[in-house]
Formats: structure tokens, sequence, C-alpha cells
């Protein structure tokens, strides 16, 4: 029973992509099946929070590990699926035909997601992240206009399955090496395979493919033309969750090698380097966007890269830094896709100019666009600038002062872009009448900015929860080591 | 209810109040943003009163954890410097709102940011944690954008984001900053007054306090680094340029001093030489431009640059040693002085503005004969900038004179050539538009000059700048014992 407890976040998105899939073969109406999806959202977030002071192994020993950092990562997943599944009351960019299909794909990619916060063996870890991509990459695709749609989604799975190739590539050396797909037979074996350049070799691919998935340089070329193609509420659910996802398998990675002093050195160079190339990239990219969801894109392979300041520093603080930015993250771009959901309503896209005047059209819309940039600028009172500023006291700690300068006047640069977006909402010619706006739409993204809001200003309880997640995580494999 | 949580406490009730009512209760907004000035304004009022300036130090010490893994924690407690600061804002807020009373372009929106302003300036000046320290500066700023785009004038846009990008630059130097002083202490916290006994490794300190003071020094208006104040100044309106000049730029100098001069003094003493020099030409420089300007406000905010030099000129004579005590206690009477005068400056020349549609200088001719009392109130405040004897400014610039001449004789021969560029663009302005032929354009300005409750804005800028200008002792009764504390480490 209590093996059952363990995976209840899991069965519960099994069980609730189950019924979706019942009540779309039985045709119900789109109403019904949104308001399942909701529900299976809300049930599998209370069944994460319920279960994460639990601590475990539900299936064979060594393979999936549940503890207080998977349980809240599956938590902020779970309430991921629920924000998309909130705002998709008419997601009008998909085909038609396959409304009702959409959440029982995302709810199956964030079963995925959920089991790779888990996961403690190569192939379950690579079953549960081909689980996570195989469901977007089909919704991805179904975006009203074939061509669009098929674009999109041609340019997101070649490139993604390539990268899971590589992962799986590096994985088959791992395995070789030490001739087991255990994490902890393999943690035990780190300081002699530290010598081995193959070992590192093999890492580095491993890692390609979750950097693909965070969109960190140099695997970021797809984030910008698929946020771009793709239907809009397909592209919240790729901004949010998955970027969660992908930052609990990196902290876990990094989690694995920090203990290893000289090893965790040289992937803090690689990764610091990663970094300062993702988000000035990013930002020099965005720039020259005209294209909000484009904009966003290149905005993302940014903060892939102030995320990956907090794991380079291979520190708790660092981990703990990164976990507390992806959690603030998701709500603040979220936020901002929300919008672009809203307006983009019967647009395949949404450009920079058209949110003219939308503090005339929809003030709300408007205000939780420009608390959604103001985090994503990293202004108070904002989750954003809390969250940059315990990334770079980690990178500080480990007396990166340069690093640091530069990731703050990269936030400088971006500023320019975001300012445009906020200007042109705020400040320019009213085109078109107002925008009506569902309620439960309003409700959510009245509740997600104020969660932006009060990361920003009572950090505390954020904060203790993310050292907690943190702590379990760099003890489980040094305590079962 | 603690008086410092009050104070900041005023400004954030309003805002909540104003984002509560509905956007068409216009009246209302206005009422809810002078009773929260005034409200802050009589508890400044009665800080200044109770701080007690024989014990000096810091004073009505409040602390709540906050972040307490990190060491971040609610802490505000004041010294004479901020007790007069937050004065200094107050004044401003209280008369900015009142200059802004007939604003009708979005007003809920309007006084919505200006409250968040001054809460992020009381906030600087009140907290004594240095995370807190730097959120309350970023609020500060942030508002500065959205109150020039929207209700701006003239190149509006081109302003407001340059203004943006300077700072926000400003900050990218200063974060590393902070966090480097927060981590090279050792001691786990954020609580500035327990980092200022930290005796920091003079070499660190000599690494970074150039970026601290660089990085405050942006919003200071410092010379090389000040392209954004007069054209931020120019755009603004009324209030925000009030705001601006009067607090904001004083934010920066009080960053320097805080963090900078009390936390890294070492670093302070070796960079001093090298500021203060740059502080020299921007006081030159500045009035030198200003004389050259066509544009009422243009020749306000290089006049801003030229002030705000003595202001950090003073800062770093005082570290270094000969007439320290003169030097600080002038360069933070020039704070005072400046903000006064300087909000004074344009909340009359947004007057004038707003009912002649323009603030290029050679359009008027005789505007003296057609808005007596606008102008009067002009002329008082310009002559504050020349540092005539009798009005507030007199006595800071003359302190950081005497402390100058002492030190760097050359820079006390600048400080002169700058206060005679000042009075030359002072009468300039003087000459061209308020005296002469009368322009008979401006005719039907007669009718609108200041009357009735119009004036008390101004009134009452003027009547702090003539008060400390013949009491000069109440003002550095305050700031004296702050002033030997702070030195005491050189």
């Amino acid at each position: 029973m209590n093996n059952l407890m363990l995976f209840l976040p899991e069965t519960v998105c099994l069980l609730g992509a189950l019924a979706l899939f019942a009540a779309q073969v039985f045709g119900a109406r789109y109403t019904v099946v949104w308001i399942t999806s909701m529900l299976c959202g809300v049930a599998a977030t209370f069944a994460s929070v319920w279960t994460w002071d639990l601590k475990g192994e539900p299936f064979f020993p060594g393979v999936y590990h549940v503890d207080f950092f998977s349980q809240f990562i599956k938590a902020m997943l779970a309430a991921g699926f629920f924000f998309v599944a909130a705002i998709s009351s008419r997601p009008q960019t998909v085909r038609s035909d396959a409304w009702s299909e959409l959440p029982m794909f995302l709810l199956l990619a964030t079963t995925g997601m959920m089991m790779l916060a888990s996961a403690t063996e190569l192939i379950t870890l690579y079953i549960s992240m081909e689980l996570a991509a195989y469901p977007v990459y089909i919704a991805v695709a179904l975006h009203r206009n074939g061509h669009t749609g098929g674009e999109s989604s041609t340019k997101y799975m070649l490139q993604g399955m390539v990268a899971s190739a590589i992962t799986l590539y590096g994985l088959s050396f791992i395995f070789g090496l030490t001739g087991s797909t255990y994490g902890v037979d393999i943690v035990l074996q780190l300081e002699t395979l530290a010598g081995q350049p193959l070992f590192w070799l093999a890492g580095m691919l491993v890692l390609s493919g979750f950097l693909f998935k965070l969109a960190g340089f140099p695997f970021h070329f797809w984030a910008a033309d698929t946020y771009q193609a793709a239907p809009h509420e397909v592209v919240t659910f790729v901004a949010t969750a998955s970027k969660v996802a992908a930052i609990a398998v990196l902290c876990r990675i990094a989690a694995l090698v920090a203990p290893a002093s000289v090893e965790a050195a040289s992937v803090s160079t690689v990764l610091m380097w990663m970094s300062v190339a993702a988000m000035t990239l990013g930002n020099l990219a965005a720039l020259r966007q005209g294209d909000l969801k484009r904009l966003l894109g290149y905005s993302a392979v940014a903060h892939a890269g102030y995320v990956l300041i907090g794991i380079q520093a291979m520190s708790a603080t660092g981990l703990t830094a990164a976990l507390f930015y992806a959690m603030g993250y998701a709500a603040m771009s979220g936020l901002c896709f929300l919008v672009v959901v809203e307006l983009g309503r019967d647009e395949d896209l949404v450009t920079v100019e058209s949110l003219a005047g939308l503090h005339e059209r929809a003030p709300l819309l408007a205000g939780t666009l420009l608390i959604g940039l103001f985090g994503l600028i990293g202004l108070p009172p904002t989750a954003g600038f809390i969250g940059k500023w315990f990334l770079f006291s980690a990178a500080i700690e480990q007396g990166q002062f340069v690093f640091v300068l530069v990731a703050a006047i990269n936030s400088a640069v971006a500023l320019y872009y975001y300012l445009l977006v906020i200007r042109q909402a705020y400040f320019a010619e009213s085109q078109g009448g107002p925008i009506p706006t569902g309620v439960v739409t309003l409700a959510v993204a009245g509740a997600t900015t104020g969660l932006v809001i009060a990361m920003g200003v009572v950090p505390g309880w954020f904060w203790t929860k993310a050292v907690r997640a943190v702590a379990a995580l760099m003890g489980q494999f040094w305590v079962s080591a | 209810m603690p008086l410092l949580t009050s104070i900041l406490l005023c400004p954030t009730a309003g805002l909540i109040l104003v984002l509560l009512v509905p956007g068409r209760a216009v009246q209302a907004i206005r009422w809810i943003s002078a009773l929260s000035a005034l409200a802050s304004s009589l508890l400044s009022l009665q800080l200044w009163r109770a701080y007690d300036t024989t014990a000096g130090g810091f004073q009505f010490v409040e602390i709540i954890p906050w972040v307490h893994e990190v060491g971040i924690s609610y802490h505000l407690a004041v010294d004479g410097f901020s007790t007069i600061l937050v004065m200094l804002n107050s004044l401003v807020f209280l008369t900015g709102v009142l200059t802004m009373w007939d604003l009708d372009v979005r007003v809920k929106e309007f006084f919505a940011f200006m409250l968040l302003l001054v809460i992020g300036v009381y906030g600087v000046f009140l907290t004594q944690d240095l995370f807190f320290f730097f959120l309350f500066y970023e609020i500060a700023v942030v508002p500065m954008y959205p109150l020039i785009l929207i209700w701006g004038s003239g190149n509006r846009e081109y302003a407001a984001m340059k203004l943006m990008l300077f700072l926000l630059a400003g900050s990218a130097l200063l974060f590393p900053a902070l966090l480097s002083i927060y981590h090279e202490s050792g001691l786990g916290t954020f609580n500035m007054i327990l980092l200022a006994q930290k005796a920091f490794d003079p070499e660190f300190q000599i690494f970074v306090y150039p970026f601290v003071f660089l990085g405050f020094g942006v919003l200071a208006g410092m010379f090389p680094f000040h392209g954004w104040s007069p054209t931020g100044h120019v755009a603004a309106p009324s209030a925000v340029s009030m705001l601006h000049a009067g607090v904001l730029m004083k934010l920066g100098a009080y960053g320097i001093l805080a963090v900078g001069i009390r936390l890294l003094p070492d670093g302070a003493v070796f960079w001093a030489p090298t500021f203060a020099t740059l502080a020299a030409i921007g006081v030159v420089y500045g009035a030198f431009i200003a004389m050259r300007q066509t544009d009422f406000k243009f020749v306000i905010g290089f006049s801003s640059v030229s002030h705000m030099g003595i202001v950090v000129l003073g800062l770093n004579l005082a570290v270094l040693g000969q007439a320290g005590q003169d030097a600080l206690n002038g360069a933070v009477f020039q704070m005072f002085a400046h903000g006064i005068m300087t909000a004074l400056l344009f909340s009359t020349v947004g007057f004038i503005y707003d009912r002649a549609h323009s603030k290029t200088i050679a359009d008027f001719g005789g505007l003296g004969s057609q808005m007596p009392r606008a102008v009067s109130v002009f002329i008082l405040a310009g002559l504050c900038g020349a540092g005539v004897p009798g009005l507030a400014s007199f006595w800071a610039e003359m302190l950081v004179f005497l402390a100058a001449l002492k030190t760097y004789p050359w820079m006390g021969v600048a400080i002169i050539v700058g206060l005679v560029f000042t009075a030359i663009y002072i009468l300039r302005v003087f000459s061209m538009a308020f005296f002469g032929p009368v322009n008979s354009q401006w005719d039907g300005l007669r009718a609108m000059d200041l009357k009735g409750w119009q004036f008390l804005p101004r009134a009452i800028l003027v009547a702090v700048l003539l008060l400390f200008g013949f009491f000069p002792r109440m003002l550095l009764d305050v700031i004296d014992g702050t002033t030997t504390t702070m030195l005491a480490a050189f």
C-alpha cells in the first residue's frame, strides 16, 4: 500500500490520461474534456503535495527514488499542467478535430516528466525522457494550419530525437564503463571513473540531451522556431513544465558529481561557458524579434543560461537557487504565454505590435503581462529579482565575480527588448476592441501573478522548500552509497 | 506601530488604495495620494524631532528575520543622514502630488507608479539590510520608465529607454559587488551595521569599491555617466522630474555613502583622488554645458549634474582626512538643499510649461511681468543654485568648497569656476526669459499665474530653503554626529 502511495502522483496522471482518452473515444464535448483535464491537474498537484513527506522506492531497489525533491518537482509539474489546462478553454490554434486529444497528450508528457524527476537508473531515465518527449512532438503537430504544425513539429522532433539518441549513446558508454545502469553503483565508481576521458565524453553526451530540453546553448536552435509555430497552449507547456523537468534532471546530475571536487570543477567550467553563451546569444537574438513567441523563445534560451549559473556552482546553494528560479521562471513565463494565448485566439502569429493598447483592450491581461515581464527582466517585487539574486549569490560564493558581472550586464541588455513589449502594451495606440477573457483564465492569471509576487516579497517559505528538496537530493546518493 | 515601518506603510497603503479605487474616481485618487504624502510627512517630522542627536548612531531599530537561511532580515534603522533624507523625500513627495493635482491623463496609473517610486526611495533610506537596500533601490528606479513614457513630453521614448538602460547597467555593476561583500565577510548576514564593523581585506576593498561607486554613481548623475539624467529630466512630467532630481539622484549618492564608504573605507580612500577629480570635472562641465542650453529643463538638468558633482566631490574629499568633517557635512547638506531647490525649479517650470506649452527660453521675454508670482519663485530657486547666502545651498556649497581648498586647492578653484558658470546660466535665463522686452505672445498667461492653493507646494519648498538658509545648524546638528562616527574609521 505504501508503495502505491509513493507512486500516487504518476498514477493519478496515468488514470487521468486514460479518462481523457475514454472521453475522447466516446466523443465527449470539449468542455467536459477541459474540465476533466483541470481536475486531473488539481488532483495530481494534491497527490504530489500529499506525498512529499514520504521517502522510499516503490519498485526494485535503486531504480526509482521518491523523496521530497522528486515530489516537490512533481508538484510543480502538476501545477504547470493545471495552468496549461486551465488556459486551454478554447485552443483555437489547434486543429478543431484534435481539441480533445490535446490535454491527454500533455498529461501523458507530464507523467513522463514526473518519472524523470524520480528515475535513478539509466534505462528508467531514458524511458521517462522519451515518455515526456513523444506526446509533445505530437501536440506540437496539432496546429490547425497543417503546414505550420508540420514544420515546427518536424524541427522539434528531429532535433529532439537526435538529442535523445546522443543521450542514449552516452548512457551506453557509462554502462560499458561501469557494468551497471544503477545510479548508486555508478556513484560508487566515480573516483576511478574520473580518470577516464571516455567517462567525461559520456557525461557530456548525456548532458546534451537535457540541455536540449532546457533549450540551453548549443542545443537551442529549436526553441524560437517551435515557439513561433506550435499551438500557443502547447508552447506554454513546453516553456513551463518542460523546463522544470529539465532543470530537475540537471540538478540531479550536478548533485551526483558535486561532491567529487576535481570532477565537479571541470563540469562546472563547461557549464559556465554554456551559460555565458546561452544568455548572450539568447538576449542578443531576442533583441531583433518582432514575433512575441519567438522573442519569448530566445528569452527562454537566455534564461536557461541563468539557471545554469546555479547548477554550475555545484553547491547546495547553487542547486537551491536553480530550483527556486525554475519555480519562479515557470510562473513568470506562464504569465506571458497566458497573454499570448488570449491574444492569439484567432491568429497563428502574435507579434509584438499586436499588443498595442493592450492596457485599454484588456487591463487585467496587460497587468499580467507586465508582472510576467518584470519577472523575466528581474525587477522587484517579483520572483525574478530575488531568483537572480540567489543565483548570482551562489556563483559569487564560488568566487566567480566576472561571471556574475557578465550575467548581470546580460540582464541589463535583456531589459531593452522586454521594455519594448511593455511599451507596446502600455503606450502604443490601441487597435481593436476589448478582448473578452474567461473567468477561469483570469482566476489562474490572478493566482499566478500572486505567486510571482509572493515569491518576490516573502521568499522565505519557497526558499525553505527548495533547501529541503536539495538536501534530499544531495543526501540521497551519498547516504545510500 | 513602529515609527519607521509606519513611514514606509503610508505610501504602501496609499498604493493599495489607489489600485482598489476605480480609475474614474480621479478626485479620490488625488486625495488618497495627498493624504498618504501628508501622513508620511508628519511622521518624518516626528522622526526628525525624535532622533536623538546627542546619542547619534542608528536609532529606531526594527529587525524581523526574512529569509533566515541566507541572513536576510527586514531591518530598519536611521542615522542622522537618513533622517534628513527621509524628510527630503516626504517634502518632495507631498509637493509633487500637489504639483500634479491637475493631471487628467491616466490619473490612477500615474499616482500608483509615483507611490511605488516613493516606497522604493523611503525603503533605501530606511533599511539597513543590504538585500533590502538593493531591492528598494530597484523598486525606486523601475517606475521611472512608465512615468516618463506615458506622461512625459518631447523625446520621451528615447529618454525613458536611455534612463532605464543606464540605471540598470549601474545595477549590473552593483549585483556582483554587493554579493561579494556578503560572501567575503563570512558573517552570513546582510545586516549593514554588522558588515560595517567587519574590516575587509584592503585588496578586496580596492577591487570592489569602484563597482559600488560607479554602480551608484550612475544614479547620482556622476560625470561621465550622467547622459541619462538631463534627457530624462526634460522628458519627464513635473512631479517626476521633481522626484527624479530631488530624491532619486540622492539615492545614488546615499548608496555611495552607506555601502561604499561605510563598508569599504580602505577602498574609498584608495579611489578618492580619482573619483574626486571626476566629480570636480563634473561640477564645471555641468555648469558649462548648462550655459548653452535653449530649453529651461535642460538648463536645470545640467545644473543637477553640476550640483550633484558637488555632493560626490564632498563624499570623496570626506575620506581624505584633511577636512573630512566639513566635506561630508557639506555633501549631505547639499543632498538635502539641492533636492528641495531642484524640486522647486521643476515644479515651477512645469507650471509655466503646462500653461504656455513651451519651455524654450528664447520664446519668452519679460515673463516676469506676465507671471510675476511663478517667476519670483523660480528666481528664488535659481539663486539658491548659484549659492546666494540666506538660502540653504549656500552652506552646503561653502562647506565643500572649504574642504576642497584644504585638500586639493585646484578643486576649490573648480567649484568657484562652477559657481561662476552657474551664476551666468541662471542670470542668462532670468534676463532672456523673465526680464527685458515683453513678448506679447504670452499676454494670455497673465490670467494664469500662481494663485490660491497652487502656491502651497511652492510655498512649502521656499520656506524650507529659507529656513535652512538662515538656520543651517538645525540641519547640521542632525548630521554632524553621524559624520563624526563615520569618519572615525578613517
